[in-house]
């Protein structure tokens, strides 16, 4: 079988996003977007462990037992969230700092469990490295996106650079993180339904041509 | 004579009331307190309560011509829900207050708590309290030293308030402004509208006489705050008239926790709501430290669905049968 990739990086980008459209993973998406930063890092890391659990899993799908595939899937997984917390200690700790608690929860993120459950443990290796690199890209996207609009509105600043004074504090409180992912996934839901509405007319209207084409050729 | 026979469906008992003029009744209260906040506090007290209600207005107006509403028809619909909401926005803040937060208070409001909820009716929490809790949250950084009124104590002496009474009156000591102060106002720090208790009262006593409100709610409320703040505070009964008279805690009583749409629709559940109320505002009040009035009504507008779904109005008959929520009270 020939490998889609377009379609799973439209799928993971796009029409099956894990945050905006599958709504999973809201845990760190609430908790963790207050600053822009936070989000590239959290989505970094969550891709970082999505590609390499898919590779594996995928690897392995044939040799783990159906019975005690999700404890199998949580091993491996967990194994590469303790490289991602070892090394970004190490390396930038910082994020790890600001992270904090969310990062070894990365084991129990709904994206990673639901991408080896659903395509990894299905899919060759090759498909499931894409699978997960462009669920990861989605997520970091949204995340990143979402950091954003909540830095600049409240704290005024973006990527942890002052932009100006002025601030609404509602967007850093937890009523805020609600209230920004709800506006993100009616506007993500919007902007995707006029595209599709409108390749949909795109199609219709090239068979109309087709059809009125032949019928005068017919004539 | 054939023109005076209407043929309809029923209900056939009609009233002249709607939902307009219920809401220009609560306008109408509310001016003694706008008046008297304008005096106290100046006319940029007046320009923060204008600035609030134009915002509300033209946030309502903006989401449904968003809605593709044509314009004619939202002026005729209008139903001075918003401007409700405004004022009370306006009055729930301080001339401590930079010129924009009754803007966004407003516009957060009426767009996101009322509107995108479907309107007057079916919003989960009163706008008004929404507004001012995200000019709370929101603004904090923003805000000044609370300021005080034009007119000093009736006593002749000047007295140093701290923040609002409400702090001593929760750390169980007896403010030293007197209670006629405080009834009045004067010399006392805090919101435009809330600071005249005597104009909220005056306010209320002309909403129980219309029959917007039933007086015995508030009356609840407000006693079920003051004696809750009593017994905190080791059954000191000079407590009960300061924690009554410093705060919002009339206003919101009047104004806020009435709202039809916000409280239980049966007289049980209502004296539920109230009482729970009332300890709500009295111990989040003595935990905090400041004032709660609002956020505990916030919380206990999320209860209301709960009460309504244990605390069923039996029907006339004792048949069992669910009462639906409709407008009226």
């Amino acid at each position: 079988m020939k490998t889609d990739f377009k379609k799973i990086a439209k799928d993971g980008i796009i029409s099956s996003n894990p945050t905006l459209k599958l709504v999973l993973g809201t845990c760190p998406t609430l908790a963790l977007t207050t600053a822009a930063m936070n989000g590239i890092g959290m989505g970094l890391a969550v891709s970082f462990v999505l590609i390499f659990s898919n590779v594996i899993i995928s690897l392995l799908r044939k040799a783990i037992p159906k019975e005690v595939r999700i404890p199998a899937f949580i091993l491996i997984i967990a194994t590469f969230v303790t490289i991602v917390r070892l090394a970004l200690d190490y390396f930038l700790p910082d994020i790890y700092e600001s992270l904090g608690l969310y990062l070894p929860l990365i084991v129990v993120n709904c994206i990673i469990l639901a991408r080896a459950e659903s395509f990894a443990s299905k899919n060759g290796v090759l498909a499931s490295a894409a699978d997960g690199l462009f669920m990861g890209l989605g997520f970091t996207l949204a995340l990143t996106l979402m950091g954003a609009v909540r830095e600049i509105l409240g704290a005024g600043a973006i990527f942890g650079h002052k932009l100006w004074d002025f601030s609404i504090g509602f967007f850093s409180s937890s009523a805020g993180a609600f209230f920004t992912y709800a506006m993100f996934i009616a506007l993500f839901a919007l902007i995707t339904d006029k595209i599709s509405e409108k390749t949909k007319l795109k199609k219709i209207k090239a068979e109309e041509k087709d059809f009125c084409g032949e019928t005068k050729e017919i004539a | 004579m054939e023109n005076n026979l209407i043929y309809s469906s029923s209900p056939h008992v009609k009233t002249k009331r709607t939902t307009r003029s219920i809401m220009i009744d609560v306008c109408i209260a509310l001016i003694p307190a706008t008046v008297m906040g304008t005096i106290y506090f100046g006319a940029y007290a007046l320009l923060l309560v204008a600035l609030a209600v134009v915002a509300a207005v033209f946030g309502e107006y903006l989401y449904l011509l968003i809605m593709k509403k044509p314009f004619r028809e939202i002026t005729r619909e209008f139903d001075f829900s918003s401007v409700v909401s405004g004022m009370l926005i306006g009055l729930t803040i301080g001339t401590n207050y930079p010129v924009y937060t009754p803007i966004f208070g407003s516009l957060f409001a009426v767009i996101v708590v009322k509107m995108l909820f479907g309107g007057t009716g079916k919003n989960v929490v009163n706008p008004a309290i929404a507004g001012r809790a995200f000019i709370f949250i929101s603004f904090q950084w923003a805000v000044g030293a609370w300021l005080l009124p034009n007119i000093g104590s009736v006593y002749g002496e000047t007295v140093a308030t701290s923040a609002t009474a409400v702090v001593d009156v929760s750390k169980g000591t007896v403010p030293a402004l007197s209670a006629l102060d405080m009834l009045l106002g004067t010399g006392m720090q805090g919101c435009i509208g809330e600071t005249c208790k005597l104009a909220l009262l005056a306010g209320g006593i002309y909403l129980a006489a219309r029959k917007v409100i039933n007086v015995i709610f508030p009356l609840i409320y407000i006693a079920v705050a003051g004696l809750t703040t009593t017994i905190i505070g080791g059954f000191d009964v000079a407590l009960f008239l300061p924690a009554i008279l410093s705060g919002g805690l009339i206003i919101g009583a009047i104004f806020m926790a009435t709202d039809y749409t916000t409280t239980p629709n049966t007289r049980l559940g209502n004296v539920i709501y109230f009482i729970a109320l009332g300890i709500l505002t009295a111990v989040l009040r003595y935990a905090t430290n400041m004032e709660t009035v609002s956020f505990a009504i916030l919380l206990m507008n999320l209860t209301v669905p709960l009460i309504d779904k244990f605390i069923i109005q039996k029907p006339f008959g004792y048949k069992k049968q669910i009462k639906s929520k409709g407008e009226n009270k």
